[in-house]
């Protein structure tokens, strides 16, 4: 019996009045079950009845079910949220249409649509659309701005450059350094102090200390005391940093050596005399001086053993002994050619020795002029302590012509270059008396200085023009021997002046002296030394000047003779260039006494030198 | 095969020859030289004669050069100046023949003239200014000054006979060469005496008569330390101005001059290579062609000397051969062909060495400070003079 209700889904109180609620299938009439029961039985029912809770109200039909057990069960499945059907199973493993496996056949095999490969055609449509309307001005693009001048403001236009260079000047302090391992509060016991470094510490001034504070040791952090020096330590850094003054130092990126001139090199400037050629030996004590003869073939020496010898240069043959009875201190040979004729300086007389050593021709004018008569003129003023005398029988024989004997020991005689002067020089601190000259052909002699200044070492003749050279121990003084008055005072820097040389051209003067230097006066430049050479360990003994060569030579108690190229050059504007160029060695020390006298050959580029070993050598 | 110069003279007016020296080869006997004297007697007499030949006094029995050799008889001398103000005759074997005396200061240069026959001409160079022109018989061991010829005002350093043996050469310290007549004659040149005299007396007496130029070249700048005979009518000289000048004889005047660097010390020239060597102050010995029309070519530089070389002398028969002395005791011989190092170094001075020579035969002489006069051989056996 099918009494399912037709009548759709409307709200059931339409049919409250009515007898029956609604209509089956066949279209009769649904009538309502009798329904007698009130509240006191519903009441009854809901407590006696055992059935009550599963007894539903069926609105459609109107009746009253019972429902099966499957039924509740059904309606607990549901009201829990689970599936109805009992058989269903939720847990049914996937059927993956999308696995991860590669199948061989596709889950479809659809091709792909034309529309992947070309442009959008719904792009296209909506694109030309947008177009169109720009065309026609409906919508109007975004314009893209111009991102130019203007946007951005040149905040160091207007910069002072004064602000500018202070910030670039700007050094900043530096850093103070990261503590190390003195700083900790448990160092290693080698950072400990130990009691002499302690002592020391503590000794020091604060400034000279390496570090500050005493290394201290704590055995955990809880016991390490406040730091005492916190305060001063930041004043400190304080102070550095605003009032220290910092400031860059300018570091000039130069070569020290393109700070040193070019000099030529040695080999650029020969000749000049590089090894010893020949060694005169025969003297039995040391020999004090030199002289060649102008022609350059024979050489005389004067030494201590008390002779004079005359060498012939190139074969180093001894070729005439004269012995003269006293250290000899100077020689010199008469600079005249035509005469031959050699003047010896000697305790305290000064010999005049004819070797006749040259053409019968020079001999006779050397014997004219030393046999001048003074034709019954009475000595000179002055003339009183020198007395000329001439020289007899075996001396004559020797060589000896002239003897001129002076109140004190001579140290030194100059010829003049004319050959009729000759100037000696009797060192003595007192007396103004020192300096001697005398003319040969007249046999007179004169003291030209009135007043002492000093003691004087050394004298020379101007070669060209009458000037006179006179050295004491610490300046040169240049007198005009016509005008009688002093032209120039050279200031040297050394202390002690031992020797002096004029150049052949006359405007330039070298000195050595016992403190080991050479000055090179230039007489135009100025009353300094032009140059000054420490070339020499010990004391300079002896300087010359060559007469053709621009070369000249320093003799020294190191046992070496420097030679050095001295050019000077015409124009007055171009300082004389000077360079070292070889040293000589040839002579052993004696006697803590190197080589004592040093001079050129006149005409080729040779160096003779008188040692303190009693030999002489000739360097070419 | 040596040839000997030999005279022969005899007191039996049968058999007198003429009175010329013949060359004699040196291994001659009797017989040869029996021989010889009836060749040339055949123009007077028809027979033949055997002769007996006197040496010295001594007969003839040994052929002429073991004779010789056994009686020390040499035809080779050794002629030698030096210092002592003397010059010296020597034997090859080292014996001393004769002491030439006369000048009053060192004789610096000696030269032979003629050395052929009994008479020979020699010449001394002197510091003395002058010259001596000496005449030795070398048998009866007598010299004789002929001239001394003056004119230098100089030391003479350097005399050279030319290759006739007619004129010779001299160079002196006064930087003149002058050429001078080296026959001698009975005649005194004039030279003109300076007018008032010296005081003093000149000790010195002349020997020979005075001689004077023929000839002055002047030119050098300096002294004039070598010169040298390049033919009869050339004259090389070497110089302390550092140049080598060849000057022409006839007309006194400078043909080339070549410029060095250093001083000149000595020079030499041979025929053979034409060829001039020369030893400078600067260690180095220098080979130069004296025909280069164009400066100064040094062709070779042969360098091994450690002191200045103060000799230099071709080898008279070699063309590449020279033998040089230097200041460091050593005399050096040297093949031009290989010029890196000398051939041998003859260490047998025991100072500087200052002159060296070659003989005809090829022996070299050298003579030095340490007094002594050195010959060697090439086959490097010495002997001690």
């Amino acid at each position: 019996l099918d009494i399912r209700n037709t009548v759709g889904n409307i709200p059931m109180e339409w049919y409250k009045d009515f007898p029956h609620i609604g209509y089956n299938l066949d279209g009769k009439k649904i009538y309502k079950p009798i329904r007698n029961k009130d509240e006191l039985d519903d009441f009854l029912d809901k407590m006696e009845n055992p059935e009550y809770w599963r007894t539903v109200h069926d609105k459609q039909t109107g009746s009253d079910v019972v429902l099966s057990d499957d039924q509740v069960e059904l309606v607990n499945r549901l009201q829990r949220g689970q599936f109805g059907d009992v058989n269903f199973n939720e847990c049914e493993p996937m059927v993956e249409f999308f696995s991860s496996d590669v199948m061989i056949h596709p889950v479809t095999n659809r091709p792909a649509d034309k529309r992947s490969f070309i442009p959008s055609l719904t792009e296209k449509e909506k694109v030309s659309k947008l177009v169109h309307a720009i065309k026609m001005g409906w919508i109007k693009p975004r314009r893209v701005e111009d991102d130019g001048r203007g946007r951005y403001y040149n905040l160091w236009a207007s910069e002072d450059s004064s602000i500018l260079a202070r910030h670039k000047m700007h050094l900043p302090a530096p850093k103070i350094p990261l503590p190390g391992h003195h700083e900790s509060y448990n160092p290693p016991p080698e950072y400990l102090f130990t009691d002499e470094e302690r002592a020391l510490w503590e000794q020091q001034d604060p400034a000279d200390r390496k570090l500050p504070f005493v290394p201290r040791k704590y055995s955990s952090l809880r016991q390490v005391p406040a730091f005492s020096q916190f305060i001063h330590e930041r004043f400190e850094r304080c102070l550095d940093l605003y009032l220290c003054p910092r400031q860059r130092k300018m570091r000039v990126n130069v070569n020290p050596e393109d700070l040193i001139p070019q000099l030529p090199k040695p080999k650029d400037l020969q000749p000049f005399p590089t090894t010893r050629s020949l060694v005169y030996r025969g003297h039995s004590g040391l020999v004090r001086s030199i002289s060649v003869s102008p022609s350059g073939q024979w050489l005389a020496s004067g030494s201590d053993d008390g002779s004079v010898r005359f060498w012939e240069v190139c074969s180093s043959r001894c070729m005439k002994t004269v012995q003269v009875g006293g250290a000899v201190k100077s020689v010199a040979w008469n600079p005249n050619p035509s005469v031959c004729l050699l003047a010896v300086a000697l305790d305290s007389v000064v010999l005049i020795l004819s070797p006749s050593l040259a053409d019968k021709q020079v001999i006779l004018s050397s014997e004219r002029l030393l046999s001048a008569q003074q034709e019954g003129e009475e000595p000179a003023e002055g003339n009183g302590s020198v007395v000329w005398s001439e020289a007899e029988g075996e001396e004559l024989n020797q060589g000896l012509r002239l003897k001129i004997q002076h109140p004190k020991a001579v140290h030194q005689v100059v010829w003049h270059a004319k050959g009729d002067y000759l100037a000696s020089v009797m060192p003595d601190n007192t007396s103004h008396l020192q300096v001697y000259i005398h003319q040969l052909s007249r046999r007179r002699s004169q003291n030209p200085f009135s007043r002492n200044k000093g003691l004087v070492q050394c004298i020379s003749f101007h070669p060209i023009r009458p000037y006179f050279f006179v050295a004491t121990q610490r300046s040169i003084r240049i007198y005009n021997l016509v005008k009688q008055e002093m032209t120039k005072k050279l200031q040297t820097n050394s202390k002690w002046i031992s020797s002096m040389a004029v150049h052949p051209g006359g405007d330039h003067v070298i000195c050595g002296s016992y403190d080991c230097k050479l000055s090179w006066f230039d007489l135009d430049l100025s009353t300094k030394p032009y140059k000054m050479l420490r070339h020499h360990k010990k004391a300079v003994r002896g300087v010359a000047y060559h007469r053709l060569y621009p070369l000249f030579a320093s003799a020294s108690d190191d046992g070496s003779v420097i030679v050095c190229h001295g050019t000077v050059y015409n124009d007055l504007l171009q300082n004389p260039l000077i360079v070292p160029v070889k040293v000589l060695r040839g002579h052993v020390m004696t006697h803590d006494l190197g080589v004592l006298d040093v001079t050129f050959h006149p005409t080729q580029p040779w160096v003779f030198s008188s040692g303190a070993d009693a030999t002489i050598c000739l360097f070419t | 095969m040596s040839q000997i110069q030999a005279r022969f003279f005899t007191e039996d007016k049968r058999y007198v020859v003429d009175d010329v020296p013949f060359s004699i080869p040196a291994a001659s006997e009797v017989q040869d030289l029996s021989n010889v004297i009836n060749k040339l007697l055949e123009a007077k007499n028809g027979n033949k004669v055997d002769f007996d030949f006197l040496v010295r006094g001594q007969f003839l029995r040994t052929s002429l050069s073991t004779h010789m050799a056994t009686e020390g008889i040499s035809t080779v001398w050794i002629l030698t100046g030096s210092y002592d103000k003397t010059a010296r005759i020597w034997s090859t074997e080292g014996k001393p023949a004769m002491t030439v005396a006369g000048h009053t200061d060192v004789v610096k240069d000696v030269a032979w003239v003629k050395r052929e026959g009994l008479t020979s001409l020699l010449l001394t160079a002197s510091l003395d200014q002058t010259v001596l022109l000496w005449e030795w018989n070398s048998e009866r061991n007598k010299v004789k000054a002929r001239h001394c010829c003056r004119g230098h005002a100089g030391s003479v350093d350097t005399i050279s006979v030319d290759p006739t043996g007619t004129k010779f050469c001299s160079g002196s310290w006064d930087k003149m060469l002058k050429i001078w007549s080296a026959v001698p004659t009975d005649e005194q040149d004039e030279i003109e005496e300076p007018a008032d005299r010296p005081r003093k007396k000149q000790k010195t007496q002349q020997l020979g008569l005075t001689r004077t130029p023929l000839m002055t070249l002047s030119g050098h700048s300096e002294a004039v330390s070598s010169v040298l005979w390049c033919d009869s009518e050339e004259v090389c000289s070497a110089s302390w101005d550092h140049t080598i000048r060849i000057w022409d004889v006839d007309t006194g005047g400078m043909k080339t001059t070549l410029t060095g660097s250093k001083v000149f010390n000595c020079i030499s020239y041979s025929p053979l290579c034409r060829r001039l060597a020369s030893g400078s102050t600067d260690r180095h010995i220098r080979l130069w062609d004296p025909r280069t029309k164009d400066g100064s070519l040094v062709l070779l530089s042969l360098t091994s000397h450690t002191g200045w070389v103060t000799a230099v002398k071709w080898a008279p028969s070699h063309a590449h051969q020279l033998v040089s002395g230097s200041l460091d005791n050593l005399v050096k011989l040297w093949d031009t062909r290989s010029c890196k190092a000398p051939l041998y170094d003859l260490a047998a001075h025991e100072d500087k060495v200052f002159c060296v020579d070659w003989t005809e035969s090829g022996l070299m002489l050298s003579g030095g400070a340490d007094n002594k006069l050195y010959t060697y051989r090439y086959s490097a056996q010495q002997a001690e003079a």
